[in-house]
């Protein structure tokens, strides 16, 4: 029996800290278990996370370390092709920068990256299948992380473990609830 | 081999033993110890005890380092347990991990087994619904398996003795195919679910949409309380085991009454590889045991002996009990042990949008899941070109609307949006299948596990009558949906395994005569009276209700007539 998959499949729920892999002064590549991710491509990810949920008056990616929680499912939660895949994209993303505005993501302004962040979303962007796996590997894992971060789940769309009810009857008015939730 | 020395024996005889410790082997437990019977319960896995042994239970998504998902090495070296929806962070230490039990696949079957006190209790989805005459008069009204040796009448007064114990919520809806039951307060229908509700009554004759009836304290009684469990919380979280005992478990409930009673030995760690029969006494005397930690065999006697393992693993043990009486297995004088093995036709499911209702939304969680069809087709008389009939699950929700498209400021705020979106609603197939002696399990005549068990070969699989009731079930339910206004209506059908339902069935059915069945109308084995089957193992067709509270009723039942039969000494 399986009735709540198809409502968690719908909900956006849940972050915390993450243990990586070391990168010292003398190595600034992270070796994870399978794949290696140089000092420039960790800064690359960090930046897309950061561009993705940014920091406001609340906490962004960097703040919540979404970059950690991004690279730690992908070497762990993902299959092989994807990872193939992620790792094959994340070779070519320069390119996508380079031809828009002849620099590095590094060197994008924000409104610069948020136009090559949404170039991606574009259906007839004419990106690879690789370059597509791995801004939506990016995307899919920040969000995720961000919905379901300690944040996220106690100051935005509070988490309750113990509900201790049931209203099958819950009034709601022009879109919103009628009383206030929890 | 075992020390045989008299003391030694002494101290490893009871007056009863019970195998397995989940759903009826709890019951058992309970039932005999109660009755003031010294009891031994043995399992093959290690003890989980309630609250103690529940490490997930209280910690919240973001305390998960995958955030409930499970990593891709665990999922690949696990392709059957990982198909099972509730094999997530929170709770895989509860199940049987493939490489760890292994078995022999004729056919594709998924397997899906807990190995601990508790068995699957812990995990089940707590559906529990009555079975009615419909259901024990079908073999004979429809011409398949064998005559139930047992009516409605016989089992009804012992779903109201568990019911109380277990605590079951559910709305007395007077319907003859699902009879009421001694219920707590129901969880309602929804706004959605409830028009549903009302036009499927107004639209079709015979058909009705119910709360679903589950294993949930939604208003404890004394009797709850004195177990030490307490009002159900709507955590849905049962999975990880419940720090408020709010749903039925033999962990929560009938495993610490039992131990309450003074009169129980728990003995993890116990895999049993036979029932030890005499061939002078013409009964069994007791247990073979292998110690897991330790590795040893050890012998334990009882008057009596309750095999409750779980369907497939309670055959694969009368299978490897033999003897010079018994060389097919105990109790095997007919051949039938381990065949008419049957399921529950998991196979489809229909999802819609609908329109309307913006006035109304949910808040909290629903431990029910919704609500619930029972089975209408061909119940009061055959009308399909199928046998038999089908159960739907069914819930609507609503959530908020979140966008995915964009990046930036706006596009985070707007995950932390709090305006609902549409309402969605969503139902699956739960059919009856037909037991047939091609749906067998065997022993494998040359693998064995790491204890020298035989590894169990399960050759099982769908039949026609399955397919044309998949069928069935996606026209009426997208007419049914269509009917009453859904958008966008998707019905799907898989091809998931048999087992993947987790409620396999049969292999040592009951029945009145011992040379078409293995067990009497006491679940009792025709041939060697004071063997007692009552789980899975026992069923002589399958329903399409859960089975759950019906292994209940039949242990509750087995065990007062085991009790009265040993006083009389007949047993």
């Amino acid at each position: 029996m399986d009735r709540r998959t198809a409502i968690q499949n719908l909900a956006l729920v849940i972050g915390g800290a993450v243990l990586l892999p070391h990168c010292t002064k003398s190595s600034p590549t992270a070796h994870f278990k399978h794949f290696d991710i140089t000092f420039d491509q960790q800064t690359l990810i960090t930046d897309m996370a950061e561009t993705i949920i940014p920091k406001t008056n609340t906490p962004g990616a960097t703040d919540l370390n979404l970059y950690g929680f991004v690279m730690k499912m992908m070497d762990e939660c993902a299959k092989k092709e994807d990872q193939t895949a992620f790792m094959k994209g994340l070779g070519e993303f320069d390119s996508v920068t380079k031809k828009m505005f002849n620099k590095t993501f590094a060197d994008c302004s924000k409104k610069e990256r948020e136009d090559v962040l949404k170039s991606f979303e574009k259906t007839d962007n004419g990106y690879s299948k690789d370059l597509q796996a791995f801004y939506q590997g990016v995307k899919g894992l920040t969000v995720f992380g961000y919905t379901e971060s300690k944040y996220f789940m106690t100051k935005e769309i509070v988490y309750e473990l113990v509900p201790g009810r049931y209203n099958a009857w819950y009034p709601v008015k022009n879109g919103k609830a009628v009383a206030k939730n929890g | 081999m075992a020390n045989l020395n008299i003391d030694s024996a002494k101290e490893r005889t009871f007056d009863a033993i019970v195998i397995g410790s989940g759903m009826s082997g709890g019951w058992a437990a309970k039932e005999l110890t109660g009755k003031g019977l010294k009891t031994l319960m043995l399992e093959r896995g290690r003890d989980v005890k309630h609250l103690k042994d529940y490490p997930t239970t209280n910690l919240y998504p973001w305390e998960f380092e995958h955030r409930g998902e499970v990593p891709t090495d665990i999922r690949e070296a696990n392709p059957v347990v990982n198909r099972c929806y509730a094999f997530k962070e929170d709770a895989m230490h509860f199940f049987v991990k493939d490489h760890e039990h292994p078995y022999v696949q004729t056919k594709p079957f998924d397997w899906i087994r807990g190995y601990q006190v508790g068995g699957k209790s812990l995990l089940w989805a707590r559906q529990t619904q009555r079975w009615s005459d419909f259901d024990f008069e079908g073999p004979a009204r429809d011409g398949f398996a064998v005559d139930w040796p047992i009516r409605y009448k016989d089992i009804a007064p012992w779903y109201s003795y568990v019911e109380k114990f277990a605590g079951i919520s559910g709305n007395k809806d007077g319907l003859a195919e699902l009879p009421d039951g001694e219920f707590l307060p129901p969880f309602p229908l929804n706004a959605v679910e409830s028009y549903f509700s009302k036009h499927v009554k107004e639209k079709y004759q015979g058909r009705h949409v119910i709360s679903a009836r589950c294993a949930h304290l939604s208003k404890p009684n004394q009797i709850h309380l004195d177990q030490g469990r307490s009002q159900c919380q709507e955590r849905t979280l049962c999975q990880r085991g419940c720090p408020f005992g709010g749903y039925f478990s033999a962990n929560a409930s009938t495993v610490p009454w039992a131990l309450k009673s003074g009169n129980l030995t728990l003995r993890p760690f116990s895999v049993v590889q036979s029932i030890i029969y005499d061939e002078q006494k013409g009964k069994a005397t007791g247990v073979r045991v292998i110690d897991t930690n330790t590795k040893e065999t050890i012998d334990y006697y009882a008057r009596i002996i309750f095999v409750n393992a779980a369907a497939l693993n309670t055959n694969l043990i009368l299978l490897n009990s033999t003897s010079h009486r018994f060389p097919n297995g105990l109790g095997n004088d007919s051949g039938v042990l381990g065949k008419y093995v049957a399921f529950h036709n998991y196979s489809a499911h229909i999802g819609a949008e609908v329109e309307g209702f913006e006035e109304w939304a949910t808040d909290g969680r629903n431990p029910a899941g919704g609500g619930y069809i029972p089975r209408f087709r061909n119940v009061f008389k055959q009308e399909t070109d199928f046998l038999r009939g089908y159960a739907c699950g069914l819930g609507a929700y609503r959530g908020y609307k979140h966008k995915y498209e964009g990046v930036g400021e706006d596009f985070k705020a707007g995950l932390s949006g709090k305006e609902y979106g549409p309402w969605y609603i969503g139902s699956h197939l739960m059919g009856e299948t037909i037991p047939k002696a091609t749906n067998f399990v065997s022993l494998d005549p040359s693998q064995k596990d790491t204890w020298g068990v035989p590894l169990l070969k399960i050759s099982v699989d769908y039949d026609d009558n399955d397919m044309k009731m998949q069928k069935d079930y996606v026209e009426q339910l997208t007419e049914m949906f269509t009917s009453a206004g859904f958008k966008n209506i998707k019905a799907e059908t898989n091809h998931q395994a048999p087992g993947l339902d987790i409620h396999e069935m049969g292999g040592a059915r009951m029945g009145n005569d011992p040379k078409t069945s293995v067990l009497n109308k006491w679940n009792q084995i025709h041939t060697c009276k004071n063997v007692f089957v009552t789980d899975g193992a026992s069923m002589t067709s399958t329903s399409c209700q859960n089975p759950s509270l019906t292994y209940m009723a039949f242990t509750a039942r087995a065990a007062d007539y085991a009790v009265s039969e040993m006083q009389k000494g007949n047993i």
